[in-house]
């Protein structure tokens, strides 16, 4: 193939996109859908169940204060500490659950895996950012709310190649 | 190192000692972009490069001293870190490794979900290996292209563990969650898709003349050296030499898959860039392979006691990454942590190589010989 024809195909193929929609995701403005409500861990078969690791959810109900979360990311990261909470569950005599800190996360998802009372799972929410080193971290009452996160986007592949829409 | 690098015959006229002060010193990084996180102590004779000595370890984290005060799971997180858009390959030695010192058996349906996450981990490597290669040489569309494409395998990941790069998908006894309803569909479209996109390489890149006039005869690395060096992955594979550790030694399910090992001749720059091109259309057929084979249902870990223990035992397990050959070398002594932790990597083997090619290249073509050794910085520092 002579240098002028492989130029002028490789001008072609450049010129063709012109044709074809924009694949980037207007970030802000459009948000990614996710499968399913996050990743969750069923202590009883010992599989997690696929999804999105983004903010943790805490389930007051069903945590005992045993420290498994915190000693399973003892060796990752370091972002788990028990703290104390002012109302007392049954189930949880010494009123201590996990307050995490997003600063040192690393949202491998291993505090789930180690969760044996499904009290801790993650969700879709991945917009954490924050203006202070204190607003990463993240008190029992807070990692209670569930996240209400917008997702209107997904990939699209048709003849005119792949969008987001 | 000085006897292991063979001598190459210089273009004539250069001079190596430094006498009238002909030779200049040159540092292109750790700052250089063209460099990523590490040196290149280059000295130059007018634009002809007489020396080159690589200087690694900007970005050693002691990855494999911190293995040894960490259990077998919690080394997950940590050691997928050398190449977060490798995370899978990187694991997958560790995780064969620890199965064997633990004695354990991975259901059937979790080694072809393996297989499929670690190829679509390579393909996520080599399209970001490729965009920057393309902005190194100056084409920007070849940027452009690769970093969106990759987008497509990173949903998938995405969609099968949860995370975007650091996936820490693959655990001792198989993965840590099946794969989403339907994902075969979803897969399977976007691999073809893929596939598609990436033959459109072939025009505006690799045929193209510009590209084969700047890459074409620079950094050559004949088949004897390729081996002496010890060179591995697509660095060997350009060379002429036929080897693939999926093919050679197969691990997991490759050995039920048909695998096509791609090996030029030329062992230069542009052979160099093209072998991960076509590893990564062959990757996409491994990827169809295991979706067809892959049994619809079943277990996909086999679960393991809280704190794993070996016995007094080693292991060494090697697999074919991104970037070559990866092997992790185990030595456990009846404790939840690993008495000893190697990482074997691609890169650092791959960058032996770089001063034997670059003696008596011009300046001007560091560029495109550094890069298309298929090189990871943090990898190769660990």
């Amino acid at each position: 193939m002579g240098t002028a024809t492989g130029i002028i195909k490789a001008l072609n193929s450049g010129v063709k996109h012109l044709a074809v929609k924009r694949f980037t995701l207007r970030y802000p403005e459009q948000k990614l859908k996710f499968v399913g409500d996050g990743y969750q861990f069923d202590p009883a078969s010992g599989v997690a169940i696929a999804g999105l690791k983004g903010r943790h959810m805490l389930f007051h109900d069903h945590c005992t204060g045993c420290q498994l979360c915190s000693i399973a990311c003892e060796g990752v990261a370091e972002a788990i500490a028990m703290v104390k909470v002012p109302d007392s569950w049954g189930q949880n005599k010494k009123a201590i659950m996990p307050q995490i800190d997003y600063g040192k996360c690393v949202f491998c998802g291993l505090c789930v895996d180690a969760c044996p009372f499904y009290a801790l799972y993650m969700s879709n929410d991945y917009e954490l950012s924050s203006f202070t080193k204190e607003g990463l971290i993240y008190t029992p009452a807070q990692l209670q709310v569930k996240p209400q996160v917008q997702q209107d986007s997904e990939l699209i592949i048709d003849k005119r190649g792949a969008r987001h829409g | 190192m000085a006897e292991v690098i063979p001598t190459k015959e210089m273009p004539p006229g250069l001079q190596v000692e430094n006498v009238d002060d002909r030779i200049m010193t040159l540092n292109v990084g750790p700052q250089h972009p063209g460099s990523g996180h590490m040196r290149i102590i280059v000295k130059i004779d007018g634009d002809y490069i007489v020396d080159a000595d690589p200087d690694p370890g900007y970005v050693h984290r002691g990855e494999e001293k911190m293995a040894e005060s960490r259990n077998y799971i919690t080394n997950i997180p940590h050691l997928e870190r050398p190449v977060i858009h490798d995370s899978c390959n990187i694991l997958y030695p560790y995780v064969l490794g620890v199965e064997d010192l633990v004695g354990i058996e991975v259901p059937e349906r979790a080694k072809y979900v393996r297989v499929i996450a670690a190829e679509l981990n390579r393909c996520i490597y080599i399209q970001y290996w490729l965009a920057i290669y393309g902005i190194f040489l100056g084409h920007s569309t070849m940027f452009m292209w690769p970093a969106g494409d990759r987008e497509l395998f990173i949903d998938l990941m995405e969609k099968i563990s949860g995370a975007r790069v650091t996936h820490a998908y693959f655990v001792p006894g198989g993965v840590r969650n099946d794969v989403p309803a339907n994902f075969e569909d979803v897969c399977l479209r976007q691999v073809n898709y893929f596939e598609k996109r990436i033959k459109e390489y072939g025009d505006i890149f690799y045929d193209n003349p510009i590209l084969k006039a700047r890459t074409e005869d620079t950094g050559v690395l004949s088949r004897e050296d390729a081996i002496r060096l010890g060179t591995t992955g697509s660095v060997l594979r350009a060379s002429g030499v036929d080897y693939d550790v999926r093919v050679k030694e197969p691990y997991d399910v490759y050995d039920e898959l048909d695998v096509h090992t791609n090996v030029l001749k030329a062992g230069d720059s542009y052979a160099r860039s093209k072998v991960p091109w076509l590893d990564m259309l062959e990757s996409c057929n491994i990827i169809r392979q295991a979706l067809e084979k892959m049994p619809k249902s079943g277990s996909i870990r086999t679960k393991l006691k809280p704190n794993p223990k070996g016995g007094l035992d080693e292991v060494y397990r090697r697999v074919e990454s991104g970037r070559g050959a990866a092997g992790c070398y185990i030595v456990s002594k009846e404790k939840p942590e690993p008495y000893r932790l190697k990482l074997s990597v691609g890169s650092f083997r791959n960058l032996i190589a770089l001063p034997y090619l670059l003696k008596g290249e011009k300046l001007g073509n560091m560029p495109a010989v550094y890069w298309s050794l298929n090189y990871w910085p943090v990898e190769a520092d660990r």
